[in-house]
């Protein structure tokens, strides 16, 4: 049991980097160790840096996504990049609806901006982002043909969720229905700058039949007269309302349905599926959020929550253990990073094996970014695994491990590891602390490596000195565990 | 986007037949396909990517559509004019719309032959309304079978979801032909495999040292095995999938072998016709074989292939044997003639069906020497069991009748035009091939437009006939 003040073990300092960025290397654990630091003072440390904002643009989505993913190897603020990964799933757009990098590269920078900001100032900009409008059609919301699909989407998925924990409905059709029309009419410029056409917008004069712009009379916590967006006029100010009545929501436990939601959703991410009720209350009172909207202290309460250790469960993993499992970018990305390897050129491939473009890796491992399947996002933790994706991470990892050429692109565990050690457990213990795995195998799959490494014990010391022993060996040590099931799991 | 990023292809050093041991035997993670809808049938998409121009594809040759067809189509330099005399050996029958005799492109003999068995189906004007063109954004609507981006069917494929409803994480019931999964198939619940070369297909090791492959490949099944057997599920659930990855690396490229030993004089004819398109098909049949002949851990019975270069802005060609259409259209139509005469061969052709599409057809009245991007075109049937014929109505491309773009409208009006929802098509594939029942299909697979009747598709046929 532990709180902000309990200074961190080098296991626990290890899993707080890897689940806030990707991976944890070697001096960061060191210096979270030798200086003593607590779960506190590292969170604040983590959560406090000022993030470095980028834009991933591109002639075309493809080009785009690789600066994006050569962005999050080189990254010093992993994790306002890792959390914008996250709030891409959670506002999932895709350019393939959208058709415009430009706009998509706009999202992806506000979403850098704003990853541990004010969340309630988050989505008002949500609302007027172009790409959004673009693929969640509030561009072709009109007064005559309204369409609901932003304002479903904004209750359902961006904020409160269709059920409250308790798994009560908290919100009806006919609230869809009313925020759709304060979107009515709005589009954006060629700057990508969203407006209001009043001449498009569904003004209620013109509308008896619609009645009033009321939300919110069955659910909420508001009465039976819900609350209306129009209480400062209509106009462009509705949309900005709504979003102030959508936080102001509360479920059936009385409590703020939105700070909740996100409080789930952000522990889903960085702990566990399915967080308990308590934990989420506990980290939403911690730090204020249902009042103060701030992200930064949500994820800080986490980060030093209990709970989000629990993953962190050494081999063997027993049936109530908590294991999570790692997002095809989370693997490519921590994967180069703890290698110390470069992919190339525009096609930022790998220099071995396929020679494949990390595009198609990912692809593969059904994770494309920019491109998510739906607005729904991806599906997390077992939903990244099938025979075939898992063979895309087995590829990946072979073509990572047998880039042999010259420079930055190839593979050096020359660069990684100790050449002088000889022992086999030694060796295999050395290759599997780099990559974070060494109390996440068991002893008898950490005897597995040592055979592999000593061919069943018929060379029971290793001479990596010789190229072809360690071209053989060792660079198969480093496969083997990349490809291991305890390396596809935090 | 073109359809591969690596720079140069890299071949594994290890057959799977050094690898065949004691555990090739029906595997407990490898299940057969279960409760499968489409039984001991096959189905093969074949996308032609680059927008195929549909009018000179399917071209009338006398009567109604001629004077618009040599209106839009010139003769002379650049010119994209086919005549009818050079249609003579490609007759197909007579437009349903309006009477028009058609014939298929010159270089199409292929299915012309298909033709004469009766098992070509030609179905015509196939689009959807609001049509778009841009190639990226037109491809995804076909391959979703979502024109107007309804929330619960963006980023699955129209086959995608099928599979995911039908098939589990261990399952593999699609093979696409090439490095990623098809956006036909995208979906997150089953395992649908991107395979470009059987051959070249396995599981991934290091061919630095072909010697050591077997302690690598040891070690890993012992760690999957470890996992498989510990108490957590997440676990458990990876140990499982990453031994069914390993026996499917296994089981697919056995069937390179199979094929070469006992189908070698078909492999040497897919070799002489020397095209992509005819290697692609092969490996389809190298699977088809396999799944057919019983071969250990393979249940595949969904693929897809794409032949590019449809996107003929300049440059289009005519009926010359040297243009660029020309060979695109004898590519095809050799390589799926020489499929069909294998898979008689083997006893199958009566359970493969064919699918061939393309994201859009091209603008009515030519430029220079080319076409640009159009809206409706046809969409081709092929297989042992298909009813051959012209289904659907040839488009209204009187020039009158065309909009601004110049291109054919789409039109669900009951006139001698009327366009044919490329939906329509699919319902038909999913409901008489893969029998998904019909109320299935419009609550999970496709769903209906709103709108006007006759501009949308709002009522579905899902018998057209073919099948």
């Amino acid at each position: 049991m532990g709180d902000e003040n309990t200074v961190l073990t080098a296991a626990e300092a290890r899993h707080l980097l890897r689940r806030t960025g990707f991976g944890a290397a070697a001096d960061d654990v060191d210096r979270i160790v030798s200086g003593g630091e607590t779960r506190g003072q590292t969170a604040d440390r983590l959560v406090g840096m000022k993030p470095k904002v980028i834009r991933p643009n591109g002639k075309d989505p493809y080009l785009a996504h690789n600066k994006w993913i050569r962005s999050l190897v080189k990254t010093r603020t992993p994790l306002n990049s890792k959390l914008a990964l996250f709030w891409h799933d959670h506002f999932a757009t895709a350019v393939s609806k959208v058709g415009d990098v430009g706009l998509m590269a706009d999202q992806i920078k506000l979403f850098h901006k704003m990853a541990t900001g004010n969340f309630k100032d988050f989505v008002k900009a949500v609302n007027r982002n172009a790409a959004m409008m673009e693929f969640l059609d509030t561009v072709r919301n009109f007064k005559d043909e309204p369409n609901e699909n932003y304002a479903r989407e904004l209750q359902e998925l961006f904020t409160l969720g269709v059920n409250d924990l308790a798994g009560n409905p908290n919100y009806v059709q006919d609230d869809v229905v009313q925020i759709a029309r304060a979107f009515t009419g709005w589009y954006y410029d060629r700057h990508g700058d969203a407006a209001l056409d009043p001449d498009s917008h569904d003004f209620m004069a013109d509308f008896p039949e619609r009645g009033p712009k009321v939300i919110y009379q069955q659910t909420g916590g508001f009465g039976a007269a819900g609350r209306s967006f129009t209480v400062n006029g209509e106009g462009a100010g509705e949309i900005d309302a709504v979003i102030d009545i959508i936080f102001q929501h509360t479920d059936t436990d009385g409590k703020k349905t939105v700070a909740r939601r996100i409080a789930h959703r952000l522990l889903e991410f960085y702990a566990h599926p399915d967080p308990a009720t308590s934990v989420v209350d506990e980290v939403v009172a911690a730090s204020g959020f249902d009042t103060s909207w701030e992200l930064a202290p949500l994820i800080r309460a986490i980060l030093v929550h209990d709970d989000f250790y629990t993953t962190m469960v050494p081999a063997p993993f027993g049936a109530t253990s908590q294991k999570s499992v790692k997002w095809p970018v989370d693997y490519v990305v921590t994967t180069l990073r703890l290698l110390d390897l470069r992919l190339r050129g525009r096609d930022q491939s790998l220099q071995g094996g396929n020679y494949s473009s990390v595009y198609d890796h990912l692809t593969n491992m059904g994770q494309v970014l920019l491109d998510p399947p739906s607005v729904f996002g991806w599906d997390w933790e077992t939903g990244w695994i099938s025979t075939a994706t898992l063979l895309a991470r087995y590829t990946f990892a072979r073509d990572a491990t047998a880039a042999r050429g010259h420079g930055s692109t190839s593979f050096r565990p020359d660069r990684l590891i100790d050449l002088s050690l000889s022992d086999p457990g030694d060796i295999v213990d050395a290759v599997t602390d780099l990559l974070g795995v060494t109390d996440q195998l068991t002893a008898a799959e950490r005897d597995t490596l040592i055979g592999y490494a000593t061919d069943g014990g018929a060379n029971p010391t290793l001479n990596l000195g010789d190229e072809t022993v360690r071209n053989t060996k060792l660079n198969g040590l480093f496969a083997l565990v990349l490809q291991s099931p305890a390396y596809q799991l935090h | 986007m073109a359809i591969t990023r690596r720079q140069f292809l890299k071949r594994s050093a290890v057959t799977a037949g050094a690898l065949l041991g004691p555990s090739l035997f029906e595997h407990p993670f490898v299940r057969r396909a279960l409760a499968d809808t489409i039984g001991d049938r096959y189905l093969v998409v074949l996308y032609l990517q680059g927008g195929n121009d549909g009018l000179n594809t399917v071209i009338p040759v006398s009567g109604a559509l001629r004077p618009a067809y040599d209106a839009a189509r010139t003769t002379g330099k650049g010119g994209l004019n086919i005549t009818p005399s050079q249609l003579g050996a490609t007759l197909l029958g007579s437009d349903p719309g309006t009477g028009t005799p058609l014939a298929l492109h010159p270089g199409l003999t292929g299915f012309k032959q298909l033709w004469n068995t009766g098992e070509l189906a030609v179905i015509q004007g196939c689009g959807y309304p609001n049509y778009s063109l841009s190639h990226d954004e037109s491809k995804v609507i076909w391959q979703t079978g979502n024109p107007f981006g309804v929330g619960s069917l963006n980023g699955t494929g129209w086959l995608g979801r099928h599979l995911a409803a039908n098939y589990g994480a261990t399952d593999i019931p699609g093979v696409t032909i090439d490095y990623t999964v098809a956006p036909e198939y995208r979906e997150t619940a089953t395992s649908v495999l991107a395979v470009p070369r059987l051959a070249d297909f396995g599981f991934p090791y290091d061919d630095y040292s072909v010697d050591d492959v077997a302690a690598k490949r040891q070690a890993f099944a012992d760690l999957c095995a470890s996992a498989s057997a510990g108490a957590n599920a997440t676990d458990v659930y990876i140990g499982n999938s990453g031994t069914a990855a390993l026996t499917s690396s296994e089981s697919y490229p056995a069937l390179h072998d199979l094929y070469r030993s006992q189908r070698g004089a078909f492999n040497d004819a897919y070799a002489a016709l020397d095209t992509g398109t005819a290697r692609r098909l092969r490996e389809v049949a190298k699977v088809v074989y396999g799944v057919s002949q019983g071969a250990p851990n393979v249940a595949a019975r969904f693929f897809q292939l794409l032949n590019d270069g449809y996107d003929t802005h300049s440059d289009q060609g005519a009926a010359e044997t040297d243009g660029q259409h020309y060979l695109l259209h004898r590519e095809v139509g050799d390589a799926v003639k020489l499929f069909r005469d294998d898979l008689v061969d083997m006893g199958v052709w009566s359970k493969v069906a064919i699918l061939v599409w393309s994201e859009f057809s091209r603008r009515i009245p030519q430029n220079d020497n080319g076409t640009d991007h159009g809206s409706q075109g046809p969409m081709f049937v092929i297989g042992g069991a298909v009813a051959g014929g012209l289904y659907g109505n040839h488009p209204n491309i009187a020039d009158t009748a065309l909009d601004d773009e110049g291109n054919t409208v789409y039109t669900q009006d009951a006139n001698p035009f009327r366009s044919t929802d490329f939906r329509d098509v699919y319902g038909t594939m999913l409901k008489n091939w893969v029998n998904v029942p019909a109320a299935t299909i419009l609550s999970s697979l496709l769903l209906l437009d709103g709108g006007d009747p006759a501009s949308y598709w709002t009522v579905a046929n899902f018998d057209l006939g073919f099948l």
